[in-house]
């Protein structure tokens, strides 16, 4: 039992050495605001340190799509195409009862907590966050009740068909009055104290605690026991039923965890927005993700949140120099990458850094037998 | 082994007792006249279906590709056709181009037995591939360089509009003139040039090439050079000519230009990306997607999203219900009495067309050296190879023909459906539906899949329109049709391959 | 003496190293096979024998040694050029195409026109139940037929080298012993390399013996003294080989 608990708490010191690139970033996503606006001396929550903080919110939330992708594609071994599913049940659940229940509802009731606070606005965010993510994961529960018999291209066929499907419900002219089919809907009245164009700075920190506590969890994740078994199924599924486990078990547990990541990240998203449109569910939704896992490496984590921030700060730059349709650049770039680096950015990098520190045990090995 | 052919054999024919229920009874509630437009409908959709998933379930069932940009090559057909049909300036313009750089690739087998037999030393043969393909960019960028695609592509709606009946294209601006022109398609004839070089590894002992086909190849290649020179020359005057043409001749040759056009996309897309991904599964799935994603952003570019209509050939647009075929045939109707419903001829041309293709496909599957070989190929190409025969380049054959096949499709869609850049994804998914359904590998299943689809997204269109729904929801729910059939048989209909 | 023993060697193969994926299979395998004989490589399951096949032909291609068909270095050549020098090929597990026809799947194996024709009376004598099914898709054969029309079709065209991989398999004995004839007669107008399980077989019909052992030829030398040589049969090919030798000594 002790033993049990030392080696636990190893491994959440292990966690945070092995983590020191990420905490870096973190520490530095976090002074960021108040080092560009001691800078420019607009303050925070104005002008270009307001701008940039737009940007890097998307940043945030996108790394946290890429992240719940590569755990599927990844750490799984999945191919699976829908992801826009899981964002978009995500997004449009919030904009959906943001829009046409929560004001009702507050006006009808208020709760109190005994003390006399008024908590009906934190209890309807928390409910609708969780209402967020119980759509994306029952979508996400489908779609592993499906890989039971299906695998690779079969799979990824049937992802791709569903993911387009709700992509044109959520276009359909049938449920106008809900969803605002092409139009989508706009203006949704999140609360007021997590209102984007009031509060930039923080709505920025909240995104960013979202992207900290989600990437230290997926972290946990992969690397708990069953995250080892997620591993073997990717490399054989065969053998982890020898052993004793269920596959199924774990891809769904997967699954889940990718969908509320994802669902997660959608409703960040449209609460960023304020608005949920058809695009949310598109297949841009999943190629995006595929290019940032793809580009910042699979199986890796680190890789989506690389992959998101080259995808964020080039379309910046991209659409300054190509002009509307810079995401072909990002084509060209996908399938360059597909072809030549299969690894993405981080995965060439350890295998490259493994190479040099070879060569240079190697040198060392030589010289010391040189002394000798 | 035989009890699944059992099992097979009791789950088509309950398949089809099923279907023949359903249409009894769909007769029975909507009455002769709905029903026979419906089903008409459902075949001109199913036909369409049919054309995309012809090639999708023959790429898989012979490389394990699925190919995700099969719906881009269905609407680069249709743009294809449709260029080709309303203004070919963009066509004849860039054909120059890219047909010198072809004629310079195809020098690779000609080149090739030689280049291999030279005696070089080991850092010329690794410098020389490099040289040559450094060499590559060097033209390609002084052939390139300068050429307003875009303009080209602009020029598409100006030859409709236009009213000076002797010259359509009186109005869009003159090119470039010839005499600097030829520069380009030369430069791009060398950079094609340099990668046969590069290619064939001068030097290399490993490499192996045989020189038996060369008068053979001589031909080919003398063929490619003069029909560029004449392209380079004419390629101002023949946009006119064609343009001049009887609007249906125009339009066969528009279907022609969209299916040769195909062929030579899907050679080209599967020996650059695809091929060397085969090792690679998911690599290739990936691949494909990031294409489909390319294509569908460089369609954005040259033709904007907007959707254009093409107009359809006059044998199918005169005003007025031709009440016979032979009447149809004589004056050329917008419509035909078929069982007593007006249809639109166009229409029926797509069915014909659908139905066409089948036939050749069956011909060429059943009949000829290729559909055996395609046959025993998606069994265990390994052993074909072991025959001696060239798996590789019949990989490419098929990939080029189903690719040409989902052009077909979208060149026969454009009078039909609005021309625009996400025109393919629609059916992509349809075509998806239709492989599970029919079962993976197998064209005729495609082709039973694709009617059933057909039908089934008429009907459910017809419904959902008396029940006040949008037709939307009959589109999203024929993925439950594709979710049931890949549960209870992952294999669908015809499937001999899970 | 020696140089003369070269020049009459068909296929030399020469350390050859495969990998499959990252797995290393072949460690160092030799074999050489005389003109007009017929060879045949013994050893245990997942030894390297198959392995040793495809290498020849270019299915799974060697990252090290040289293999030598007919005077010609040919490794690192495509498949299919190996195969057109005169190389024909039977598979184990009877992978004949089962959608495919008899006469589809001989016809396939034509490598010019006309082949079928020049050698289907050959063919159809050495197996005259083929001819009877002609037209039976390959997935209604038995197990024998498809053996057999496996073997028919490395023989359509005109082959220097036959690699037979398991040609008993999975056979009843009588067939065994009809397959036995046919690899008999193909001998006399083209060379053998045979993989064979079946001792029995394997010893009545070759002429020269290939042991190959965790991806190594181990032994090589005369049928005949292999026969005599009870302790090495029992090592490396198991018991029940060595009784069959022991018996044969009786």
């Amino acid at each position: 039992m002790s033993e049990h608990k030392i080696q636990r708490r190893m491994t959440i010191r292990n966690l945070l050495q092995r983590e020191k690139a990420f905490l870096i970033f973190i520490l530095l996503m976090v002074a960021f605001p108040f080092v560009l606006g001691t800078i420019t001396g607009t303050g925070i929550n104005h002008g270009v340190t307001k701008f940039w903080q737009g940007q890097l919110i998307v940043f945030f939330v996108m790394a946290v799509v890429a992240m719940s992708y590569d755990l599927l594609i990844g750490y799984c071994g999945i191919l699976s195409f829908g992801h826009a599913a899981f964002f978009g049940a995500g997004a449009y659940t919030t904009a959906l009862l943001f829009t046409h229940w929560a004001p009702s509802f507050s006006t009808k009731y208020r709760i109190f907590i005994p003390g006399g606070g008024d908590i009906t606005g934190i209890l309807i965010f928390a409910f609708v966050i969780l209402m967020a993510v119980l759509a994306s994961v029952l979508v996400g529960l489908l779609f592993s009740a499906t890989s039971v018999r299906l695998k690779g291209a079969y799979f990824a066929m049937l992802t791709l068909a569903l993911a387009e499907a709700l992509h044109i419900l959520a276009k359909a002219s049938d449920f106008i009055k809900w969803t605002g089919a092409d139009e989508g809907l706009h203006g949704v009245p999140v609360p007021a104290w997590i209102n984007p164009t009031q509060f930039r700075p923080r709505f920025y920190f909240i995104a960013l605690v979202f992207l900290f506590v989600s990437y230290l969890f997926i972290r946990r994740f992969t690397n708990s026991p069953a995250g080892k078994v997620i591993i073997g199924t990717r490399e054989n599924e065969e053998r982890v039923r020898m052993i004793g486990y269920n596959p199924v078990t774990y891809r769904t547990l997967t699954f889940v965890v990718s969908a509320i990541f994802a669902g997660l990240a959608g409703a960040m998203f449209s609460m960023w927005n304020m608005s949920a449109t058809h695009s949310m569910t598109s297949t841009v939704i999943t190629v995006n993700a595929l290019i940032m896992v793809i580009l910042g490496g699979m199986g890796t984590l680190v890789g989506g949140i690389v992959g998101a921030g080259l995808l964020q700060a080039f379309s910046h730059f991209f659409y300054d120099w190509f002009g509307p349709r810079w995401p072909l650049m990002f084509g060209l770039i996908f399938i360059i990458s597909v072809l030549f680096f299969p690894y993405g950015i981080v995965g060439t990098w350890r295998l490259k850094r493994l190479q040099i520190k070879e060569g240079w045990a190697r040198l060392i090995a030589l010289l010391a037998v040189k002394k000798e | 082994m035989n009890n699944n052919n059992k099992r097979r054999t009791y789950f088509i024919s309950g398949f089809f007792v099923l279907l023949l229920v359903l249409i009894i009874l769909a007769w029975q509630t909507l009455g002769t006249a709905p029903f026979v437009r419906t089903s008409l409908s459902g075949l001109t959709l199913g036909s369409l279906f049919f054309m995309v998933a012809a090639g999708l379930t023959l790429i898989f069932g012979l490389m394990d590709v699925l190919n995700f940009a099969h719906g881009s090559m269905f609407m680069l057909g249709a743009y294809m056709g449709w260029q080709f049909y309303t203004n070919p300036t963009f066509i004849f313009g860039t054909a120059p181009l890219w047909l010198a750089f072809a004629t310079g690739v195809f020098l690779l087998p000609i080149l090739k037995p030689f280049l291999i037999r030279l005696e070089l030393s080991e850092s010329w043969q690794n410098a020389l591939p490099r040289l040559a393909y450094a060499l590559m960019v060097v033209f390609l960028l002084i052939g390139l360089l300068g050429v307003n695609i875009m303009e080209m592509a602009d020029t598409a709606m100006v030859a409709i509009t236009t009213t000076v009946v002797s010259n359509p294209l009186s109005e869009i601006g003159p090119q470039e003139p010839i005499s600097s022109f030829w520069i380009r398609p030369l430069a791009l004839f060398l950079a094609g040039a340099m990668t046969a070089v590069g290619a064939s590894k001068p030097g290399n002992k490993k490499e192996y090439a045989t020189d038996e086909n060369r008068s053979r190849n001589l031909i080919i290649l003398a063929f490619l050079i003069i029909t560029t020179i004449i392209l380079t020359i004419f390629r101002e005057a023949l946009p006119v000519a064609v343009l001049l043409m009887n609007g249906n001749l125009r339009f066969a040759l528009a279907i022609l230009t969209a299916v040769l056009f195909g062929f030579m996309f899907g050679m080209v897309i599967e020996i650059t990306f695809i091929r060397p991904l085969y090792q690679r599964h998911m690599f290739s799935i990936l691949m494909t997607l990031g294409l489909a994603f390319v294509i569908g952003e460089v369609v954005h570019i040259l033709w904007s999203p907007l959707a254009y209509q093409m107009v359809r050939p006059p044998f199918f647009a005169q005003p007025g219900k031709a009440e016979t075929v032979w009447e149809w045939f004589q004056n050329g109707n917008a419509t035909l009495n078929v069982f007593g419903v007006t249809f639109p001829t166009y229409r029926l041309f797509i069915i014909v067309l659908g139905l066409l293709m089948f036939v050749s496909l069956i011909i060429l599957m059943t009949k000829t050296r290729m559909g055996m070989i395609i046959r025993a190929g998606v069994q265990d190409p390994e052993m074909v190879e072991a025959l001696g025969i060239n798996v590789r380049q019949v990989f490419t054959l098929v990939f080029a023909l189903g690719v040409a096949m989902a052009a077909l499709g979208g060149i026969g869609a454009a009078p039909f459906i609005p021309v625009q850049p996400l025109m393919g994804d629609q059916f992509l998914m349809q075509g998806f539906i239709t492989v599970v359904l029919g079962g993976m590998g197998s064209y005729i299943g495609a082709f039973v899949g694709a009617i059933t689809l057909g039908m089934a997204r008429a009907f459910g269109d017809y419904f959902a329109l008396r029940l006040s729904l949008s037709p939307a929801i009959a589109e999203a729910s024929t993925v439950i049709i594709m979710i049931i059939v890949l549960l209870v048989r992952p294999s669908g209909l015809f499937g001999k391959k899970e | 003496m020696k140089q003369t023993q070269k020049t009459d060697l068909i296929l030399i193969v020469d350390h050859i190293q495969t990998y499959i994926e990252q797995f290393h299979i072949l460690q160092n395998v030799s074999v050489e096979v005389p003109r007009n004989s017929i060879t045949v490589m013994l050893g245990r399951n997942g030894a390297g024998k198959t392995t040793t096949l495809k290498s020849i032909l270019g299915l799974t291609p060697p990252r090290e040694g040289k293999i030598i068909f007919d005077g010609m270095e040919i490794q690192g050549k495509r498949a299919f050029n190996i195969v057109n020098l005169g190389i024909g090929f039977v598979p184990e597990h009877r992978a004949i195409f089962r959608q495919l026809s008899v006469f589809e799947n001989l016809k396939l194996a034509e490598r010019t026109k006309g082949d079928l024709d020049r050698s289907g009376d050959f063919i159809f004598d050495l197996f005259p139940d083929l001819k009877r099914l002609i037209k039976l898709p390959g997935n209604h054969l038995s197990g024998g037929q498809q053996q057999m029309l496996a073997v028919a079709r490395a023989l359509v065209p005109e082959n220097k080298l036959l690699l037979i991989d398991e040609p008993s398999e999975g056979l009843a004995p009588i067939l065994i012993q009809q397959m036995m004839e046919a690899i008999q007669k193909l001998s006399a107008t083209t060379t053998v390399l045979l993989v064979e399980q079946n001792f029995i077989m394997a010893s009545q019909l070759a002429d020269y013996y290939y042991i190959i052992d965790d991806g190594k030829s181990v032994h090589n030398g005369l049928m005949k003294d292999l026969i005599k040589n009870e302790d090495l049969v029992k090592e490396y090919l198991g018991a029940t080989a060595g009784k069959v030798v022991s018996g044969g000594l009786q």
